[in-house]
């Protein structure tokens, strides 16, 4: 019953925090130099041209009056019309979070799994060759210039062997033929293969380390002795009774990482031409696209507060100590 | 315990082999698949395939305003006038013949093309009458304020229009008659629930394109998004076969495919492996030395109709004095700016209309420092100065003629000059503007002013130049000029001085504007040319903007698969190159 209190309570706190982040990217938006029809350097645009523009775009009222009918719209499930695109944002967003989702949330998954399982080993094996390979080499990824690797990654794989595709989620020439689902499908795993592999190097290092370090924490534990003791086999409490208590903290992590991971990664989805939702963040933001902005942020603010609720019953549920 | 160590071992060992196992069957698989992949992707025809730096904002064509919507969309709407290549000239498109004017009535008798639109319904003066309605009716912008010129418009037959002016205009053939026109069928139902809504324009630019119908060389065939744009040749297309300016034209590629790469690091790489035939973009200097060591890549250098150029505030202290102007313009040294920062790809600019524009050039006007060396150009500011009533504690040429280092300027007034900005958009934004900002600080503090080069958010800077007019002086362009030189007007007009508007420097010259209104009014080219080359040399006696250069356009292609780009001022993207480029035989 506390618990289900403790919940119903943070669920009210995630609504009036949503609240606050929403009114505080409206005005931030409205309060940053200039505006969408500003960046349009074209002398063929008189500034009647400009005026007609700005009324069009409803940026003419006060911006309390435009902050009224923002909030009308957002609570009718309206999230507006992109300035730059002049479609739905939520049609936009969805088109974009498909492609972010499989690839960044993809690459997440599989760099935590396998960053807890090679830090698992790294420390069971702790002081040995094996541990000091894994901790330079998770150090290295874990500091590796995304955008340099990246380009390194697409001009050894893709250019010089020609393994990989040069960026792109699909061939064209294949998909305007007579190509089939299953040719279709593999096609796009062959794109996604490169920046997958880019974004789980990066990834993996962090996990490894932190997984590593808090199972080493644990070995350290009386319940291990006495494990030990108990004459249990080396499998059960490493993996029963070291690594379960490790992990808390890397959920926290994953858990955070995963709602992040909706966010994309602007630089990554640039240079692998990944039509995910970072790049469209990053458009809409240069442009002064005010509607697309806000809801890209509002999308990863409230996917992030969500996250923490959810690692915060997870917490509960894997360690029975916590109580809410 | 070392038998339990034992037992795991072997478990590990067991997994391990169980992993690799798998990891290798999966490898093959995959490989087997792309390997098929591959062969599917080459048993394909041919294709042009085109890269894009971006993704077309909309290809619905009141909102996709951008260089990149812009591209496509050139290829399915079509004006009824053109810009030959070559010449530069206004030569018909859609239009039959040039029009017959009538200076008593003031009327432009237009006769029409027999053109169909791609979706085989004619092309009449119906679609010509509506496309200036929805010009009215929505005053869309860039069309609207040049096409309320027209008092009237007026169909003698399916292929005969007549447009009857207000006024004389100038402008009339490069701005009216070049605007694309659109399909009646396509748009009459759109417009007319667009002019229900609230917000008219915005409605009509919302409306989702899928097919638009077009009388160009192509038509869009499949557009996915965030992947590729498919274009095939438009069947119905009026001038396959003709001879326009000196092109004849195709189109002789069936398929255009264009697709996005996001970065042109990874553009060029994607030419040079021939994944793409050409980039449709402005490539950096620092890619040629690696471009043009490969026989399958030909790079190609155009000029540009851009112009590049140092602002000055003329409404405040200290640039309203256009002694200073002078002299900061002849310190500035364009020769350096050319073969330091653009490493040649370009050159200097002296008059504010680009020497590629070469009917309205001016290549007579004053040109500072011209030909002399750094510490001329010092000397001769120098004097300019003194003569106006500036001074130095420590002047920057010492007794004996030597360039010395200076104190702080001081004003006629004998007040100190204030130190002040020279804005630059950043250098990861536009690395020449930066750069030329900062060579242009340094030269300065050689006379003794007290400059600040500094980079500001492209935004930001437009916002405090055109919309506040909060600055000193600044570096920007324009990297598309239009080829009539009209702008002069819209830069510098008195009346376009506030904000939002062109006139950015704040510069008043009634003379100036005398004669910027006398030449919209002249049909005569060869009196018009008079007045805009006299309109130049008043810019460049008075210097509200300092030209500084012009830089090539650098493009490059692939030349395995495909031959005949047309070269023009802005480059060999256009649609007169898709109109003729060939496959190689």
């Amino acid at each position: 019953m506390r618990n289900q209190i403790y919940i119903f309570g943070k669920l009210i706190e995630i609504v009036i925090i949503f609240f606050v982040i929403l009114t505080a990217l409206f005005f931030l938006f409205r309060l940053s130099p200039g505006d969408p029809i500003s960046k349009m350097v074209d002398p063929m645009l008189t500034p009647e041209d400009m005026r007609h523009l700005i009324e069009q775009l409803g940026l003419d009222k006060p911006v309390w009056e435009q902050y009224l009918i923002y909030l009308k719209n957002f609570i009718t499930g309206n999230l507006g019309v992109s300035f730059h695109y002049g479609e739905p944002v939520f049609d936009i967003i969805k088109e974009r979070l498909g492609w972010t989702i499989l690839l960044f949330t993809t690459s997440t998954i599989l760099a935590a799994l396998a960053g807890v399982y090679l830090g698992k080993i790294a420390a069971w094996n702790k002081g040995s060759r094996l541990d000091n390979v894994m901790s330079i080499s998770a150090l290295v990824c874990y500091t590796l210039f995304i955008p340099w690797f990246a380009l390194l990654m697409l001009w050894i794989l893709g250019f010089k062997t020609g393994i990989f595709p040069l960026g792109g989620i699909l061939t064209p020439e294949l998909w305007v033929g007579k190509s089939s689902v299953f040719i279709r499908t593999m096609d796009v795993i062959h794109h996604m293969i490169l920046p997958l592999m880019t974004l789980f190097v990066i990834n993996l290092g962090s996990y490894l380390l932190l997984m590593r370090s808090s199972m080493l924490s644990v070995l350290r534990e009386d319940y291990i002795i006495t494990a030990r003791a108990k004459g249990l086999s080396e499998k059960v409490i490493r993996n029963k009774h070291a690594a379960k208590n490790a992990a808390l903290p890397v959920i926290t992590s994953v858990g955070l990482s995963l709602a992040f991971s909706i966010n994309g990664g602007a630089l990554t989805e640039q240079i692998f031409t990944w039509p995910g939702i970072g790049r469209e963040l990053i458009f809409a933001v240069s442009n002064n696209d005010y509607p697309l902005a806000q809801a890209c942020f509002l999308l990863i603010a409230l996917v992030v507060l969500l996250a923490n609720l959810i690692v915060d019953i997870l917490y509960a549920y894997l360690d029975p100590r916590i109580r809410y | 315990m070392s038998e339990k160590k034992g037992e795991m071992g072997n478990q590990l060992k067991w997994r391990a082999d169980a992993c690799l196992k798998f990891i290798l069957i999966t490898g093959i698989l995959i490989a087997v698949s792309f390997g098929f992949i591959s062969c599917q992707k080459y048993q394909e025809q041919t294709f042009l395939k085109i890269g894009l730096p971006e993704e077309p904002r909309s290809l619905n064509l009141w909102l996709g305003t951008d260089a990149n919507s812009r591209k496509i969309l050139s290829l399915i709407y079509q004006p009824l006038y053109h810009r030959d290549p070559q010449t530069l000239e206004i030569i018909p498109w859609l239009a039959r013949e040039n029009p017959v004017f009538d200076k008593q009535a003031l009327t432009y008798t237009v006769k029409l093309r027999k053109a169909k639109w791609s979706d085989g319904s004619d092309f009449t003066s119906q679609d010509v009458l509506f496309t200036k309605q929805l010009f009215f009716d929505f005053k869309i912008p860039r069309y609207y304020s040049k096409w309320k010129i027209i008092k009237k418009l007026e169909a003698l037959d399916d292929h005969t229009i007549v447009f009857h002016l207000k006024k004389p205009s100038a402008i009339f053939m490069s701005r009216v008659m070049t605007a694309p026109i659109v399909s009646r069928k396509e748009w009459e139902n759109v417009a007319r629930e667009a002019l229900t809504k609230e917000k008219p324009l915005r409605s009509l630019q919302s409306h989702s394109v899928e097919m638009p119908l077009g009388t160009g060389p192509f038509t869009l065939t499949e557009y996915k998004k965030g992947a590729y744009i498919h274009m095939q040749e438009n069947q119905y297309f009026f001038g396959r076969g003709l001879k326009i300016g000196n092109s004849l034209l195709g189109p002789y590629v069936k398929d255009i495919l264009f697709s996005i790469y996001g970065t042109s690091d990874v553009a060029i790489l994607a030419l040079k492996k021939g994944d793409i035939d050409f980039y449709w973009w402005d490539i950096q200097p620092g890619y040629i030395k690696d471009l043009k060591i490969q026989a399958n890549i030909d790079v190609y250098f155009n000029k540009k109709s851009a112009l590049y150029y140092l602002g000055f505030n003329l409404r405040k202290p200290p640039f309203d004095d256009k002694v200073l102007r002078q002299a900061i313009a002849t310190v500035v040294d364009k020769d350096f700016i050319l073969t330091r920062i653009l490493q040649n790809f370009g050159t200097p600019m002296h008059s504010v209309v680009p020497s590629g524009n070469h009917f309205w050039h001016n290549p007579d006007v004053r040109k500072y420092g011209q030909g002399k060396d750094h510490d001329q150009r010092i000397k001769i500011s120098y004097e300019m100065l003194t003569k106006a009533g500036y001074s130095w504690d420590i002047p920057p040429v010492d007794r004996d003629g030597k360039i010395v280092s200076p104190s702080d300027i001081r004003l006629p007034t004998g007040e100190k000059m204030e130190k002040f900005v020279i804005l630059t958009p950043p250098a990861d934004y536009d690395p020449k503007r930066a750069f030329t900002g900062i060579m242009i600080q340094e030269w300065l503090r050689e006379l003794g002013l007290q400059a600040f080069a500094r980079p500001m958010a492209f935004n930001s800077l437009l916002d405090t130049v055109k919309g506040k007019h909060e600055f000193d002086a600044f570096v920007l362009g324009y990297g598309k000029l239009n080829l009539d030189p009209d702008y002069l007007r819209a830069f510098f007009y008195s009346k376009n001085d506030k904000p939002r508007g062109w006139n950015m420097s704040g510069y008043h010259n009634p003379e100036f504007d005398r004669i910027a209104d006398i030449q919209r009014t002249l049909i005569d080219r060869e009196k018009r040319k008079e007045i805009i080359l006299q309109m130049q040399e008043i810019l460049l006696e008075d210097i509200p903007y300092l030209p500084l250069y012009n830089p090539h356009i650098i493009e490059a292609v692939f030349n395995e698969r495909f031959k005949g780009w047309v070269a023009k001022v802005d480059g060999i993207g256009n649609m007169w190159s898709l109109c003729v480029v060939k496959p190689v035989e």
